[in-house]
């Protein structure tokens, strides 16, 4: 695009998000700070996991962009064109065809493959946030490995209701050391990070953070003895290709209490109603 | 039958295509200028400016225009092409004692060196709706004199001199460059300053407030408010003497605050600042109070208000941050929606379950940590809960 | 300038970049890094240059090691990248370094380099180490995060290099990450993988590179 370098960034800027993802990689989930910038597109709907896709992109890349699961949601839509326009890169909505995948909410279904990189956007990266809300405080908590407080809410869920009440954004403890938020992905998708075959980048925008999974490395969905770590359930199954292991959406097709169940993944979805057909 | 929606990309040209519609509005009318903009709307242009941190009255008059008046989307467009601009040089730290003033007040003294200036203020108009101006009525051209403003020198120099403020220095320490790198709280003033120069102006205005209402109160008196034009100067390597390159509009406000002072300190006035690109009065007199405010841990002062809370004060001014952040709660949530109705679904089941001997409520399971809360049984009842077409 | 700046900075930083992460996120796999050439000279791989070229500019700092700057190095990578060089190691974002500078003349004089904090760990050096020989198998094994079951490499004479980073662990998360360069192959060790001699040496063919 005329006046714009590739990929929309400027290559200093690349550069400076390029040096913060080696040592993301080296400390895996580690929030490293780095100076976001404005992206043309407002903070919140995706800056952190750009800035990333931007400075890791080449021209041989081909690309796919989801929100919550689809590659046909206006911000996948939207994020796709940006690419298309300021890098001209190819894109694909097949998983298995992308070498990045830049995601909002979901890890897809078809399991990942080594040498592709899944770039998450992330609101809120610190796991701690809503317990503290000082990002002075919570840096200390992460540097004694102080993460206490985290068991402490888990359980209060379960003395109130008798489960872990947290469904999304469940956090993770990579490789025994930090503490980390997931992006807000539903724990669905919680067990799709433990030695993944692909590399996991997750940027957060707004808040100037940036951290990493690498590939084949522990991520322990925190839990305890008595109540470990459980996945929800749907008794359903997918309306439109029969899946019963994949997360579904609800859709509200009339007024009168009737919805279906659809796959939130929607390549996985369809190449189930092509192997069908 | 439930179809997948498809063709977001249409959806979204056509959006683009009505917004713009909307924006030019009456083709029978004349389109607005951003010449124009930026001449008669020059307060809203600046304090796009100002907010944005690019000095530019045509471009901030063109955010403003394909913005169709929204501020904050006006800034934000503004700043997101701010970002992609290259760093050519850094200016000389600028001296505002050298303003071109255009206005110039002070509330603690009824006179000062140089006189009081008001300028074009909008203080004193009586705030009545002029309906000449709905009838294009002829405006005066302003009254000058011949006479030039004596030399002003900054009134808070007067208190220096006498020892009665606390003294600001340059301890010649390069600033922390807010543009570039990730604030690190807690940090210093200098980087606060930067932060709230770019801050929305309504939030600083009602934090501002909050400290006048007694929400840490400071005692603040405006020392010295001055408008006007002034020289931005940088440093080239082949000349001696510093290269001027170019004018700024800028606002300042100095603000004189409660005294401190300590066993080994004479009890001094304290001092607030405000600065910011453009005619933004109002903007500089509340970052000039929120700045003290601000300094409250490092005078000694107990943190008790939101505005003395510097983390909480600096990560929520920044208009283009918040109002993302706010406006992405339109983007799609289904995903972690439905994962929070399986779990209400869930529990309501367990809640209409007769309860076992365990506690149903958190009280027992708490007070004696050793039981197990009664686990949920979904297994039973998940299969009564789906109705599909 | 005999040493040569990527062809297309864009495309080819970009690229190079990608291996960097590659080799960094799976510790102890080699990367072929396609890089410009350097002078005949230079004491430095082909690899660690490219690795200059991508990741560095005017906001990093560089320290080399005597012996190093061979070839006009400093001039080379000022004049392409805008870095700054650091006088004292503990004060550069990157170091180009061989085994025998971490072994030091004595343990004293052994340089130190920043490896962060505990609450920032990341504000540490990259250590860009010149190896003669870089190959898997050998007898050291690594373990940690990117790496199924362990990985082997073999490093060559370079026993002062893989102690100071299996010191690493102890440290933890303050700690040096380190790209080692031999040719136009690059292997990464990042401080969270964990290394042990293992008692099998492999002797490897085709082991050491060669310089072209």
């Amino acid at each position: 695009m005329n006046g714009y370098n590739f990929a929309y960034l400027d290559e200093q800027t690349k550069r400076m998000i390029r040096r913060g993802l080696l040592k993301a990689v080296a400390i895996p989930g580690y929030q490293v700070p780095f100076g976001g910038r404005e992206m043309p597109m407002p903070y919140g709907w995706g800056t952190g996991g750009m800035q990333l896709t931007a400075s890791i992109l080449g021209q041989d890349d081909v690309l796919k962009v989801i929100d919550q699961g689809a590659d046909d949601t206006t911000n996948a839509v939207s994020i796709r064109a940006f690419f298309e326009r300021v890098a001209g890169v190819d894109t694909t909505t097949a998983t298995t065809e992308a070498d990045v995948i830049q995601t909002r909410h979901r890890i897809p279904e078809t399991p990942l493959a080594a040498g592709q990189i899944l770039v998450f956007q992330v609101p809120i990266p610190e796991p701690l946030r809503f317990i503290e809300p000082s990002e002075e405080e919570t840096r200390v908590m992460h540097a004694l490995e102080e993460y206490g407080v985290m068991h402490v809410k888990l359980y209060e869920d379960i003395a109130r209701h008798g489960h872990i009440a947290t469904t999304y954004a469940y956090p993770v403890k990579v490789d025994g050391r930090y503490v980390a938020d997931p992006s807000p992905i539903p724990k669905f998708d919680n067990p799709k990070l433990h030695m993944s075959d692909a590399l996991m980048l997750f940027g957060a925008g707004r808040e100037k953070r940036l951290y990493a999974i690498p590939p084949h490395t522990r991520v322990e969905s925190l839990d305890f003895e008595d109540h470990p770590f459980e996945v929800q359930e749907w008794g359903e199954s997918c309306a439109l290709c029969g899946a019963r292991d994949s997360f579904l959406d609800e859709v509200i097709t009339d007024d009168q209490g009737g919805r279906m169940f659809v796959c939130s993944d929607t390549d996985y979805c369809q190449r189930r109603q092509e192997e069908v057909a | 039958m439930y179809v997948a929606v498809k063709g977001g990309e249409q959806a979204i040209a056509n959006a683009h295509r009505w917004l713009a519609d909307r924006r030019r509005g009456d083709r029978d009318r004349d389109e607005l200028s951003v010449a124009q903009l930026a001449d008669q709307m020059n307060l809203a242009v600046d304090r796009v400016m100002a907010e944005a941190s690019l000095f530019d009255p045509e471009l901030a008059a063109l955010a403003l225009k394909q913005a169709s008046g929204d501020l904050v989307e006006a800034v934000f467009l503004l700043r997101a092409y701010r970002t992609t601009l290259p760093r050519l040089a850094e200016t000389l730290p600028l001296d505002t004692g050298a303003i071109r003033l255009e206005r110039r007040v002070s509330a603690t003294y009824k006179d000062v060196p140089g006189g009081q200036v008001l300028g074009p203020t909008y203080d004193y108009t009586h705030r009545l709706l002029d309906f000449l101006q709905l009838a294009d009525g002829e405006v005066p051209a302003p009254a000058r004199t011949e006479q030039a403003l004596e030399a002003c020198p900054p009134i808070l120099d007067q208190l220096d001199a006498e020892g009665l403020i606390e003294r600001e220095t340059d301890d010649g320490a390069a600033p922390y460059d807010i543009t570039r790198d990730p604030p690190d709280f807690p940090v210093d003033r200098a980087t606060r300053l930067q932060m709230l120069a770019r801050g929305d102006e309504g939030y600083l205005l009602a934090l501002s407030y909050s400290t006048q209402r007694g929400y840490g109160r400071n005692h603040p008196f405006a020392g010295e408010i001055r408008i006007g034009m002034l020289e931005v100067e940088i440093a080239v390597e082949e000349c001696d003497a510093p290269v001027c390159i170019g004018e700024i509009a800028v606002s300042e406000c100095q603000m004189i605050n409660q005294f401190a002072g300590s066993r080994e300190l004479a009890p001094q006035f304290t001092r607030g600042y405000g600065l910011a690109f453009g005619r933004n009065e109002r903007k500089t007199m509340a970052m000039a109070l929120v700045d003290r405010a601000l300094r409250a841990e490092e005078l000694g002062e107990p943190v008790a208000s939101p505005a003395q809370q510097p983390e909480f004060v600096l990560a929520h001014a920044d208009s283009v941050e918040a109002a993302g952040f706010v406006s992405h709660l339109k983007l799609p949530h289904y995903v972690d929606f439905q994962s929070e109705l399986e779990l209400l679904r869930r529990l309501r089941r367990a809640h209409a379950q007769p309860p076992t001997d365990d506690a149903e409520g958190g009280g027992q399971a708490t007070d004696d940590g050793s039981k197990e809360p009664a686990p949920a049984a979904p297994q039973a009842s998940r299969e009564t809960e789906q109705v599909a077409p | 300038m005999r040493w040569q700046a990527f062809s297309d900075p864009v495309q080819d930083g970009q690229r190079h970049f990608r291996q960097v992460l590659a080799a960094m996120a799976e510790p102890g796999t080699l990367h072929d890094a396609a890089a410009p050439a350097v002078p005949e000279d230079a004491a430095i791989a082909p690899a660690l240059w490219a690795t200059l070229l991508s990741l560095c500019d005017l906001d990093t700092s560089l320290w080399i090691a005597p012996g190093l700057e061979a070839g006009g190095l400093a001039d080379a990578v000022t004049f392409h990248t805008g870095c700054r060089l650091a006088s004292a190691p503990d004060e550069a974002d990157f170091a180009l370094v061989t085994p025998g500078v971490l072994a030091g003349p004595g343990r004293d004089s052994t340089p130190a380099f920043a490896e962060g904090s505990d609450a920032y760990p990341d504000r540490g050096s990259t250590l860009l180490v010149v190896l003669d020989t870089l190959a898997e198998g050998g007898h050291w094994r690594l373990a940690g995060p990117g790496i199924p079951d362990s990985r082997d490499l073999d490093v060559g004479e370079a026993t002062p290099l893989m102690t100071r980073l299996a010191a690493n662990q102890v440290r933890f998360p303050r700690g040096l990450d380190a790209i080692l360069g031999c040719g136009e192959r690059l292997v990464a060790i990042p401080r969270s993988t964990r290394i042990e001699a293992s008692v099998s040496a492999t002797p490897e063919e085709d082991r050491a590179c060669t310089s072209q």
